[in-house]
C-alpha cells in the first residue's frame, strides 16, 4: 500500500490516439484486391454469357445487361478503393489501433494486455506477394476482435512476436 | 484420514442411482420426441398391438443396457500431484476430458426434480477461457458433491485469498451461516406482479404454438370434424367476448408469471462465503451458484416504474459470456437477483467493488439520437398506411388509432432518449438505458478488453460520434455522444486498462 498514490490526472496530457500516424494497408494488397474483384466479374461475366447463349428469348436485353455488369464493376473498384485507401493501423508500445470504413469512420484499440491470441492467415493470391491477414483475438467477443488484411508477412510475424512476448510477460 | 467415500485420487464412478438417472434422462427425451407417432401407432393400427408393444419394450431394454454401459464407463478422479481433474466418458468413442483446476472458473452444484425425488445432485464445471471445455458429473451424492467442490475450487480460493487483504477473513467467515440476503414470499409475489412479462409472454406463445401443433395433430387422428370446432369459435366471438378475453388473458400471464417466478425463485438465499457469493434457489429444481466478486465483469440493476413505487429491484451480475456462449448452460454464469431492496442493492455493490459506485460526470446525446427511431416507428408506418389509404383501401377511419399509436411511439421514443446517459467517474463507468425497465450498467474501466470509436460521415460537422466498450460479458456502446468527449474518454479508458495491473478474471 505503501506505494500507492492519486494524483489527479490531466486528461490532456495523456497520450492521444487521435494523434498517431497510422500505416496505409500495403500497397500489394491493391493487387491481391483488383485480382478478386477480377475474378468475381470474370465468374459473373461467364454465368451470363451462358445464360444468353442458351436462352434465346433473354437476347434482346443483352445491352442493358452488359451496362449493368460494367456499372457494377465500376461499383466495385470505387468501393474497395475506398475502402483500402481509409484503412490505417499502428502498433504503439501497449496497444494496437485499426481504423476503417467508408461511410464511417471506425477505429478499435486493443490493448496488448487484453489480448488472448493472435492467427495469421494466408490466402491464395495474399502468399503470391508475401501477405497475410492477421486477426487480433479478446475476450470481449467477435466485435471486440480486429482482422488487418493486406499486410506484408514479415512485418505481421513481427507483431505476433511482439504480441506473445507481451502475453508471455502478462502472466 | 480420509475415508474412502472422499477419496477422488483413484478413478472412480458416479453413484449407482446414476444408471436410474441416465435411464429415465434418455427415456424423458424418447417420449417426448416420440410420443405423437407412438400415439397415432396405436390408435391407427388395428390388430398390430402386439408389434407395437414389443417396439416399445425392446426400446426401452436398449435404453437400459445404453445408461448401463454409459455409466460403467464413466470415470472422473483428481490427480492431485500434477493438479488436474480429469473425466473419461464414451462407450464407443472414448473422450478423456482433462480440467487444470487452475483454470476452473466454477463449480455448480445443481439439482433436478427427478434427481431430488432419488437424492442426487448434478455437479458442473465451468472453465475459464473460450475453449469450450465444461464437465460434468450427473450423479453424486450430497456429501462427496460438496467434498469434490471444495478440492475443485481449492486452488482457486488460494489464490484469491492471496490477493486479498487477510483481515476481514475472521468477520466474514462467522458470518457466512446466515442468508445475506432471503427473498420472502411476499417479495416474490410483487416480483412477479411487476416483472419479467416480456420472457412469460415469449414463454406462453411458444407454449401455445407447440400446444396447437399437438392439437392439431389430435384432431387428425381423432378426425374430429374441424367444421364444427369452426362453428363453435365463430359463433364465440362477440365483441363482449373479446373485452373478457383480453382481461383473461392478462390475469392468465400475470398468474403464469407469479407461479414462473415462485418456481424459478424459490427459497432464494444468499450467502457469503469467504469472499463469494453463493446462491440457492428453485421450487422443483435446486439451483446453486456461485459468484466471486472478481470475476464479475458487468453489474447492472434494472427497476421498472411499478418497481420503483414497491422499492424492488432485480440485479444480474455477468461473469465471462465467452465461456458459454454455446449452450443455454451459459445462463449458470450469471448471477441475478430478483428481488432486493435499495439497501439490499448497496450490500451487494459493497460486495462487489468494496465501496458503492459514484455516478461521475454525466453524459447526454445529442438530440440526433430520435431521427432513427422516428424514421423507423413513426415515419415508415406513415408512409406505409398513407400508400395503402391512396392507392388500394381507404383508412381515413383508422386516423384516431394512428394518431394514438404515434403519441405511444413519441413517448417511447422520449424516454428512451431520456434514459440514454452514460456515467464517467475516476473509477467507474455507468451506463443507464431502457424505455419501462432502466438498466444501470456498472463497469470498471480495467474490465475493458477493447474500445471502438466510430463516426459516421455525415456527423462531422455536427461532432458526433459512438463508442463501444467491449467486455467478456458483452459490449457497452453510448451513441450520439460529443466527439471530442468521447475521444477524451477513450484515451482515459485505454489509459486505465494499460496502466492497470490488476487482472480482470
Amino acid at each position: 500500500m505503501e506505494n500507492f498514490s492519486n494524483e489527479t490526472i490531466d486528461i490532456s496530457s495523456l497520450p492521444q490516439y487521435q494523434e498517431v500516424q497510422l500505416d496505409p494497408m500495403h500497397p500489394n494488397y491493391w493487387k491481391v484486391i483488383v485480382l478478386n474483384i477480377c475474378i468475381t466479374l470474370i465468374f459473373i461475366i461467364a454465368v451470363s454469357t451462358l445464360l444468353f447463349l442458351f436462352n434465346e428469348e433473354l437476347r434482346p436485353y443483352i445491352l442493358y445487361a452488359s451496362l449493368a455488369i460494367i456499372a457494377f464493376a465500376v461499383f466495385l473498384f470505387v468501393i474497395f478503393r475506398l475502402s483500402f485507401q481509409r484503412r490505417g493501423l499502428a502498433v504503439r508500445e501497449k496497444d494496437i489501433i485499426y481504423s476503417s470504413g467508408i461511410l464511417s469512420s471506425k477505429t478499435t484499440i486493443v490493448p496488448f494486455n487484453r489480448i488472448q491470441h493472435v492467427a495469421l492467415n494466408e490466402g491464395i493470391f495474399s502468399r503470391m506477394y508475401k501477405l497475410g491477414a492477421l486477426e487480433v483475438f479478446t475476450a470481449g467477443g467477435a466485435t471486440g476482435n480486429i482482422k488487418i488484411h493486406g499486410m506484408a508477412i514479415d512485418q505481421a510475424n513481427k507483431i505476433k512476436e511482439l504480441l506473445s512476448e507481451s502475453l508471455n510477460n502478462g502472466i | 484420514m480420509e475415508s474412502s467415500q472422499f477419496d477422488f485420487s483413484k478413478p472412480r464412478r458416479q453413484s449407482a442411482a446414476g444408471i436410474i438417472f441416465l435411464f429415465s434422462n434418455t427415456l424423458y427425451t424418447l417420449i417426448k420426441n416420440l410420443a405423437i407417432p407412438i400415439i397415432i401407432a396405436v390408435t391407427r393400427s388395428d390388430n398390430s398391438f402386439f408389434y407395437v408393444y414389443v417396439g416399445l419394450s425392446v426400446m426401452v431394454v436398449l435404453v437400459a443396457i445404453g445408461a448401463y454401459l454409459k455409466y460403467k464407463y464413466f470415470t472422473f478422479y483428481l490427480n492431485e500431484s500434477d493438479d488436474e481433474f480429469i473425466i473419461n466418458e464414451g462407450v464407443f468413442i472414448k473422450t478423456n476430458l482433462t480440467i487444470h483446476l487452475d483454470k476452473i472458473q466454477q463449480v455448480n452444484i445443481n439439482q433436478s426434480l427427478l434427481q431430488r425425488i432419488i437424492g442426487f445432485y448434478t455437479l458442473q464445471i465451468d472453465t475459464a477461457g473460450s475453449d469450450k471445455k465444461e464437465g460434468i458429473i450427473r450423479a453424486m451424492d450430497k456429501a462427496s458433491a460438496e467434498e469434490l467442490k471444495r478440492r475443485l475450487l481449492s486452488r482457486t480460493d488460494n489464490r484469491e485469498k492471496s490477493k486479498v487483504i487477510s483481515s476481514i477473513d475472521a468477520n466474514e467467515e462467522s458470518n457466512s451461516s446466515n442468508p445475506f440476503l432471503k427473498l420472502s414470499p411476499l417479495t416474490l409475489l410483487k416480483i412477479g406482479a411487476t416483472s419479467n412479462y416480456g420472457q412469460t409472454i415469449a414463454l406462453v406463445i411458444a407454449f401455445l404454438a407447440a400446444g396447437f401443433q399437438s392439437l392439431k395433430d389430435i384432431f387428425d387422428i381423432f378426425e374430429v370434424d374441424k367444421d364444427q370446432v369452426g362453428q363453435a369459435f365463430q359463433h364465440g366471438i362477440t365483441f363482449l367476448s373479446i373485452g373478457i378475453m383480453i382481461v383473461v388473458i392478462l390475469l392468465f400471464l400475470l398468474i403464469i408469471n407469479i407461479a414462473r417466478t415462485f418456481i424459478k425463485y424459490f427459497d432464494f438465499e444468499v450467502f457469503k462465503q469467504n469472499h463469494s457469493l453463493v446462491v440457492n434457489s428453485g421450487l422443483l429444481a435446486k439451483r446453486n451458484t456461485f459468484l466471486n466478486p472478481h470475476r464479475v465483469q458487468v453489474t447492472t440493476y434494472t427497476q421498472n416504474y411499478f418497481q420503483k413505487k414497491l422499492n424492488l429491484l432485480d440485479m444480474r451480475m455477468q461473469q465471462n459470456a465467452t465461456v458459454s456462449q454455446s449452450n443455454k448452460e451459459t445462463k449458470s454464469s450469471d448471477v441475478e437477483i430478483p428481488g432486493c431492496s435499495l439497501n439490499e442493492r448497496d450490500k451487494i455493490l459493497l460486495m462487489i467493488f468494496n465501496e458503492i459506485p459514484t455516478k461521475g460526470i454525466q453524459h447526454t446525446p445529442n438530440y440526433r439520437f430520435v431521427f432513427l427511431s422516428i424514421v423507423f416507428w413513426i415515419m415508415i408506418p406513415g408512409l406505409i398506411l398513407l400508400l395503402i389509404n391512396n392507392w388500394s383501401y381507404p383508412l381515413l377511419a383508422y386516423l384516431p388509432y394512428f394518431t394514438a399509436y404515434i403519441a405511444f411511439a413519441a413517448t417511447m421514443i422520449y424516454y428512451s432518449y431520456r434514459n440514454h446517459r452514460l456515467f464517467v467517474s475516476q473509477d467507474y463507468i455507468m451506463k443507464r438505458h431502457g424505455i419501462w425497465d432502466i438498466d444501470h450498467q456498472i463497469l470498471l474501466p480495467y474490465k475493458i478488453q477493447a474500445i471502438t470509436i466510430k463516426q459516421m460521415l455525415w456527423h462531422k460537422a455536427a461532432n458526433i460520434g459512438h463508442i463501444t466498450c467491449h467486455t467478456a460479458a458483452g459490449d457497452i456502446s453510448f451513441k450520439f455522444g460529443n466527439y471530442d468527449t468521447l475521444k477524451n474518454l477513450m484515451n482515459y479508458w485505454l489509459y486505465q486498462v494499460e496502466s492497470s495491473e490488476k487482472d480482470w478474471m
